[in-house]
């Protein structure tokens, strides 16, 4: 038990390491063939395949990621040269990590929101990924604000809580430090004054299940939303500072400091967007936030790289170039001075 | 679950004073947004929203100032029959002149100032005067640099169905009582909510701890509401004969609860002080532990749930002597990282004061310089145990089986 304890605890440590973040690359079949088709680019796997690949051979790159997440058909995949995936991120001092749910379901109760399914079997899955190769996992649970209607319910923070600690509390038993995400949508009106209410709320209910499930607390790390204001709301893109300040304020009241990172989502942020407000946490005068404060981004890491590249073998160098930018401003980010 | 967050009403003059859940602003100075409060909704969880800016750094400035690194808490509170118990054990009269020239000394004795930040007085002491100068005790206080605050009176009444367990009365008329208080010159308040832990009755129980917690929660919101900083005092005692793991358990789940109550409530975090037992095996335990497993122990239970947002912790004594506490709290200042940000430091009466009744045996007249002098070693110790100074003899601290 002790032994498992301090190797869950190492790496989530590495997580956490100030000055790197996490790449998320594990969209689902589905969802990356939507970003394929925003480029012009078929979704096959040859091409799901020399998307990851130009990611993580991108030089220069792998020092400001401590890890990967995937998604099973990559985890499973070979690269063209010959080694996996897995091996390739390992040799390359990366941690490969997997996205465990299986996508979010309408909440009976509240079908309007929605629940994540993915608990059963899920022991025998982190078993196997386990075995694979990964050594973390990741699951996203889904709430949005919608004060007129009442959401985020009771219920659907209740449930999303207590299934992110289920799942939380069956990846440390198979040796996977879970990243729990609770993230809490940017869709719709609301002030930024709501988002931070709702967000500590949700945070609160979160640990509170961590806690309730005897989950490790410095086994794990948290991928939450910042806070923000609605996109449709008139201030959704000013004040960087104001988003740092009023995310740090709401992770005082409700993250223990045990957790050792927190690696923010971007949400639908843009690059330049999450790059600057996590560095404006970083560089933040409020007192007390002991966690490393980083990345896991998505689309605020590929975005402009998809771009770059649109399925064509000639512009891997650019395309990894633009990825290499945004990996060492969010590296740069990441750093507390 | 989702608590309430709306405090309720007051009737009479003071009630209708308070604007009510303004309109939401659609601005987005957060400084001045006067968002509105709903009880059931996705907006509770407010965070002290309803409190004015002015308020909320004021607030946070008394925290700061009791919160100093180095200093601590002289809790003087008890009421006149639990002070008077203690001066007839030793043979002095309980009088009211008593009393005061007794607390005096534990404010004006020369150089206490260095080593506290704070002092919690019981109401009675509040409209005393110092024969130094006239002042009343408040005043002498703030210009001691010593943040006076009170324990508003409190009586336990038994949980029925729950083996004794208790919750604390008082929080009808704690508003107004508040009121004068702050009149009077405090600046801070605190609730004490007392558990034991009985394995072989359950105790505490879920409904224990979630009435005292939820109980907490709400006086901090009046305080606030008020203008106090709300000092929350969890105290577990040590009777038992549990075992320090045992002990990290039921600790970890009441401040949990605690800390839980006080978000759900829009309790504003960085407005308000923890006073928690530290974490002890039961007086019994036949196990022993040393000094650095019990401070690691303390260390374990806050960081799995004691938000940062809070500035200090500072530990009651609760039957410990003063030098097992000095050693206990300054080996948790010795193991403390830069990831356990809070100040972390002592409130402490029983273990500061019983060595100074026992020098009144066999006297006509309160000893007071001797008193003071001793006093004063004292508190030595206990701002050297709150920067992890502290020398202790032999294995002070440590829990031995007896």
């Amino acid at each position: 038990m002790d032994a498992r304890a301090e190797a869950l605890r190492t790496i989530a440590a590495a997580l956490a390491t100030p000055g790197k973040g996490v790449l998320a690359a594990d969209e689902s079949t589905g969802t990356i063939g939507k970003r394929l088709a925003t480029i012009g680019v078929e979704n096959t796997l040859e091409q799901r395949v020399a998307l990851r690949e130009l990611l993580f051979d991108a030089p220069n790159c792998a020092a400001a990621l401590s890890g990967v997440i995937l998604y099973d058909e990559t985890l499973r995949s070979t690269g063209k040269g010959g080694a996996t995936f897995v091996e390739m991120l390992r040799a390359n001092g990366t941690i490969p990590g997997i996205k465990v749910d299986a996508g979010v379901v309408p909440l009976p109760g509240s079908p309007e929101e929605t629940a994540t399914a993915g608990l059963d079997g899920l022991d025998e899955r982190c078993k196997e990924y386990y075995d694979l190769g990964a050594r973390f996992a990741k699951w996203r649970a889904v709430l949005k604000i919608d004060e007129a209607r009442g959401f985020p319910s009771a219920l659907a923070v209740a449930e999303n809580a207590n299934a992110l600690a289920r799942y939380a509390t069956i990846c440390q038993r198979n040796g996977l430090v879970p990243i729990v995400e609770p993230e809490i949508l940017m869709d719709g009106a609301h002030d930024i004054e709501t988002c931070l209410r709702v967000t500590r709320r949700v945070l609160d209910a979160v640990f509170s299940a961590l806690r309730l499930h005897g989950a490790q607390m410095d086994g794990m790390i948290l991928k939450p939303n910042m806070v923000t204001a609605g996109s449709a709301h008139p201030s959704a893109n000013g004040g960087d500072d104001v988003v740092a300040e009023m995310t740090l304020r709401a992770l005082r009241d409700v993250v223990p400091p045990a957790v050792p990172g927190i690696l923010f989502l971007s949400g639908g942020q843009t690059e330049e967007q999450a790059t600057e407000r996590l560095r404006l946490m970083n560089r933040s005068s409020i007192p007390r936030a002991p966690w490393t404060l980083s990345f896991s981004y998505g689309r605020a890491l590929q975005a402009s790289c998809l771009k770059a590249w649109g399925g064509k073998a000639e512009n891997v160098p650019a395309a990894q170039a633009a990825f290499f930018a945004r990996c060492k401003a969010n590296s740069e980010a990441s750093i507390r001075p | 679950m989702v608590m309430s967050a709306r405090v309720a009403p007051r009737a009479g003059a003071i009630g209708a004073r308070r604007a009510r859940c303004a309109t939401r602003s659609t601005t987005t100075t957060r400084t001045t947004t006067r968002a509105s409060v709903t009880a059931h909704g996705p907006t509770s969880c407010h965070g002290g929203a309803h409190l004015t800016s002015e308020r909320k750094a004021e607030l946070e400035a008394i925290c700061a100032a009791i919160g100093r690194a180095g200093k601590g808490i002289t809790a003087c509170d008890e009421g006149p029959g639990t002070i008077g118990t203690r001066f007839e054990n030793v043979g002095v009269t309980n009088t009211e002149e008593n009393r005061r020239a007794y607390r005096q000394m534990l404010f004006e004795t020369p150089g206490a100032n260095e080593y506290l930040s704070a002092a919690i007085l019981d109401p009675e002491t509040l409209y005393q005067k110092s024969t130094t100068n006239g002042k009343l005790f408040p005043e002498v206080l703030s210009d001691l640099g010593i943040v006076p605050g009170v324990k508003p009176h409190l009586k336990v009444y038994a949980l029925p169905g729950q083996s004794g367990a208790t919750v604390m009365q008082g929080l009808d008329s704690l508003a107004m009582r508040l009121e004068e208080y702050k009149k009077a010159g405090c600046k801070f308040a605190k609730w004490r909510s007392p558990m034991d832990i009985d394995i072989a009755n359950g105790q505490p129980s879920e409904l224990t701890i979630e009435t005292n917690m939820k109980d907490l929660a709400r006086y901090a919101l009046i305080c606030q509401d008020v203008g106090l900083v709300p000092i929350v005092e969890p105290d577990i005692s040590l009777k038992g004969d549990h075992d320090l793991e045992t002990a990290v358990r039921v600790n970890l789940k009441v401040q949990s609860m605690l800390f839980k109550s006080m978000v759900d409530h829009g309790v504003y975090m960085e407005g308000a002080l923890l006073k928690s037992n530290m974490v002890n095996p039961g007086k019994k335990c036949p196990i022993n532990y040393t000094v650095d497993e019990l401070a690691i122990a303390n260390l374990q239970v806050f960081r799995r749930c004691f938000p940062t947002a809070m500035v200090s912790a500072n530990f009651l004594s609760g039957g410990q002597s003063l030098e097992d506490a000095c050693a206990r709290l300054d080996a948790i200042n010795k193991h403390k990282t830069a990831k356990d940000p809070w100040n972390l430091s002592f409130s402490w009466s029983a273990a500061l004061q019983m060595p100074l009744f026992e020098l009144c045996r066999g006297k006509t007249e309160l000893p007071l310089k001797e008193m003071g002098e001793l006093y004063i070693a004292e508190l030595e110790k206990a701002g050297a145990a709150a920067l992890g100074t502290y020398n202790r003899n032999g294995k002070e601290g440590d829990h031995s089986a007896k």
